[in-house]
């Protein structure tokens, strides 16, 4: 199975949800709307051999207008082929599909994007804070937040350096 | 026999012996048995958790002490040793299990986390325990060596060996406790 | 009508209620290493549901990470699987190089794949004396850590630090092996497999140890590939599947080294290829010293390497290289890129996106254990309170990894 083929092939089935391919990076890099982000995966899965999720996270590009991005790194282990896949939200309608009824993997990892950054992930069973206290009212790894915290008394910026 | 020469017993406190008795002050009496037995709860949560591992194994010992017994339950235990990162989550345990612990009670905070915050100056990590629970002897080091450990329980052994007996029932103590927020119970 | 667990939707009716009964495991436990819980509702003596909580040591790396340059990062990278430190070190260095399109030397890889291999038996000897330890049998663990003390020695000798090792550099070491680590080296190799066959003797063919972990906690193939897991745990369930071997990195092609695969899944089967995986390291390591090629210890990369002091201290353009490169103003690509190594646990993954300056945009840890201990409750669901402790350090849960 060659990569070229398999672009090939979905951007046949999937053309107007293929925003962007790219096959000059270390693993081939598709970009896809975020509706339908659950329908490829499974085709993947199901017909591609793409056994296997490595990885789900997030990221955030504050100048973009899409500002929250979702990666997902698949595996095909029958061909030995990575594929990444990216799909950005707006930060006031971060809604994606859940992929928790394809691959079972993926509910930590969609719940550790959820406190994180704040997708939230339609369709998940529990979609509740996994890393950070329950009672945290925001979303820590966006860029507009600070990473020391600001309560603290005994550490004086002066000599940190910031 | 010259077997006796090998090993080194606990030294007796001052005081007055003669031959069928042995007369010295009930603290230093008290002290020399408390120090030399304590039971310690290892409250190991990251890194320095192995690294005291490595201490109850067979090369650094810390047996020799009178620290054989591990206890996992706060209830009958003397030391809380707190080994590695308290993050923000976890402070309302710690503090519900000293005070779980029956008086007296020390606490010793191994390692740079648990002392001051370490390296991880964030929003989630808990910048030192000593913001929850009154600590008696902090250890750094990130994570210290066993001999590290060592050396900051044999300083637990001499503030237990010294205490004085009605230490804890004196108010300056009760008022520490009050400013952590502990709950003192009758 | 309670519903338990509500990702298993498990719907209990008032009868069932009166049954059933809640025990918290943790966060604080003995039998579990590291800090995470798990509410556990029992019907009498079986596990009916479990409700897991983790979080309880999170320290933000991947936040820090954005602040830090890369050659910091090593040293957040050293507290992720605290077990086998240098493995995570050499993984975020190849993650760098291959970011900035860096080739080693043989050297080099060799000496990479020594260290790599000793980290995994180091972690691997934690996990399996403690699986010894939470089935009763403390005598294992009490020989097999002082082979980690052995291991701890050579550390110290490479990199002057016991556990958070923070070991090697972008483009491999920062000095060669000495004469003493390489000897030290060669005698742990040799006392390693008579030690190892004492601990088999007594745990491998004993009948209270085999009675008490065949059969407890298993898994499926297909179950745990849906999962996401890999390494040791997945290898057990029967699939083959191996960093080291689908892409291998630091000339491991140059070896041949077996991999071993269990054939239910369960506590057996993962200390069986835990037990294989250390014999196999023995292999590797004793193959990789005897072979060690000549040449430097280390790759110049232009963007990361000091020079040495003498020159910093005396001569001009040095002391420049050395400021300009504290300082971040070093040419570094802005790509993203994904490389895994074969961790003790499994696929480790460093998922770095660089914007072109001193420090990572965006770094994200895949982190087997986190990914594989999801699969818990489905693992122990219908076995007794103790197949769920022994489940659970068979699995090498690692605190550090779960929550980075």
């Amino acid at each position: 199975m060659e990569y070229s083929i398999l672009l090939q092939e979905l951007k046949n089935k999937f053309d107007k949800s293929i925003l962007s391919i790219d096959e000059t990076a270390d693993i081939p890099t598709v970009v896809i709307s975020s509706t339908s982000v659950k329908e490829i995966i499974s085709f993947l899965k199901e017909q591609q051999n793409f056994i296997f999720l490595t990885d789900l996270c997030g990221i955030h590009y504050p100048e973009q207008e899409k500002e929250l991005g979702v990666i997902y790194h698949l595996h095909n282990l029958v061909d030995n082929k990575r594929l990444r896949l990216k799909t950005f939200v707006t930060k006031a309608n971060p809604q994606i599909e859940s992929i928790v009824s394809v691959f079972s993997g993926a509910n930590w990892m969609e719940r550790e994007t959820f406190d994180f950054y704040g997708v939230d992930f339609v369709g998940h069973p529990n979609l509740i804070r996994i890393l950070n206290v329950e009672y945290m009212d925001y979303h820590p790894m966006l860029k507009e937040y600070p990473l020391e915290d600001a309560t603290r008394t005994d550490k004086d910026d002066r000599f940190f350096g910031r | 026999m010259s077997e006796k020469d090998k090993y080194t017993v606990v030294e007796a406190p001052e005081g007055y012996s003669a031959p069928g008795f042995f007369a010295t002050t009930l603290d230093k009496a008290v002290g020399l048995a408390r120090k030399n037995s304590l039971w310690p709860l290892p409250f190991a949560t990251s890194c320095c958790g192995i690294e005291f591992m490595a201490t109850m194994g067979a090369h650094y010992d810390l047996g020799r002490f009178g620290a054989e017994r591990l206890s996992f339950s706060p209830r009958q235990a003397d030391l809380l040793m707190v080994m590695g990162t308290i993050a923000k989550k976890m402070a309302p345990v710690v503090q519900q299990i000293y005070e779980q612990m029956a008086e007296p009670r020390w606490v010793i905070a191994v390692g740079a986390c648990a002392s001051s915050g370490g390296v991880f100056d964030t929003y989630s990590v808990l910048q030192g325990i000593d913001k929850v629970v009154p600590v008696d002897v902090y250890v750094p080091g990130c994570p210290p060596r066993p001999e590290q450990i060592i050396d900051g329980f044999l300083k637990i052994q001499e503030l237990v060996g010294n205490e004085p007996l009605r230490r804890r029932y004196s108010p300056e103590y009760k008022e520490m406790l009050e400013s952590y927020g502990i709950k003192i119970d009758k | 009508m309670k519903t338990i667990n509500s990702e298993h939707h498990l719907d209990l009716t008032k009868e069932d209620e009166k049954v059933y009964s809640t025990l918290n495991l943790g966060p604080t436990h003995p039998a579990t290493h590291g800090i995470f819980q798990n509410v556990l509702t029992m019907n009498g003596e079986t596990i009916v549901a479990t409700e897991q909580t983790i979080g309880y040591i999170h320290r933000a790396f991947e936040k820090i990470a954005e602040r830090r340059p890369y050659y910091q990062i090593t040293t957040l990278t050293d507290r992720l699987n605290y077990c086998s430190s240098p493995l995570n070190n050499i993984g975020w260095h190849l993650a760098v190089e291959k970011l900035l399109g860096v080739e080693t030397n043989k050297r080099v890889d060799y000496m990479r794949i020594i260290v790599m291999e000793l980290a995994r038996i180091a972690d691997h000897l934690v996990c399996n004396s403690v699986i010894g330890v939470d089935s009763g049998a403390l005598t294992g663990f009490v020989y097999l850590f002082q082979e980690r003390e052995k291991i701890y020695e050579i550390y110290e000798e490479l990199c002057g630090a016991r556990l958070t090792t923070n070991l090697g550099c972008v483009g491999g070491f920062d000095r060669d092996f000495s004469i003493v680590a390489i000897q030290k080296i060669r005698e742990v190799m040799k006392g390693l497999p008579k030690v190892l066959h004492e601990f088999e003797n007594l745990l491998m063919r004993n009948r209270i140890f085999m009675d008490r972990t065949i059969n407890v906690g298993g898994i499926t193939a297909d179950r745990a590939l849906n999962y996401g897991f890999s390494g040791p745990c997945l290898r057990a369930a029967g699939i083959d599947y191996d960093v080291r071997v689908q892409e291998p990195y630091s000339s491991y092609n140059d070896f041949d080294f077996i991999v071993p695969i269990g054939q239910n899944g369960d506590t057996y089967d993962r200390f069986c290829v835990r037990q294989t995986e250390m014999w196999e390291s023995i292999k590797l390591v004793n193959n990789a010293l005897e072979n060690l090629p000549e040449g430097k210890f280390n790759t110049e990369v232009p963007a990361f390497y000091f020079p040495p002091k003498e020159d910093v201290y005396s001569k001009m353009e040095p002391l420049i290289s050395h400021f300009k490169k504290v300082m971040g103003e070093i040419d570094i690509p802005a790509k993203e890129i994904y490389k895994a190594v074969e961790g003790a646990n499994g696929e480790l993954g460093f998922y770095v996106v660089a914007d072109g300056g001193r420090t990572p945009y965006r770094l994200h840890f895949r982190r087997p254990g986190f990914i594989y201990y999801q699969a818990f409750p489905e693992m122990i669901a219908g076995q007794s309170l103790s197949d769920a402790i022994l489940t659970m350090s068979s699995m090498n849960v690692i605190a550090g990894e779960l929550d980075a």
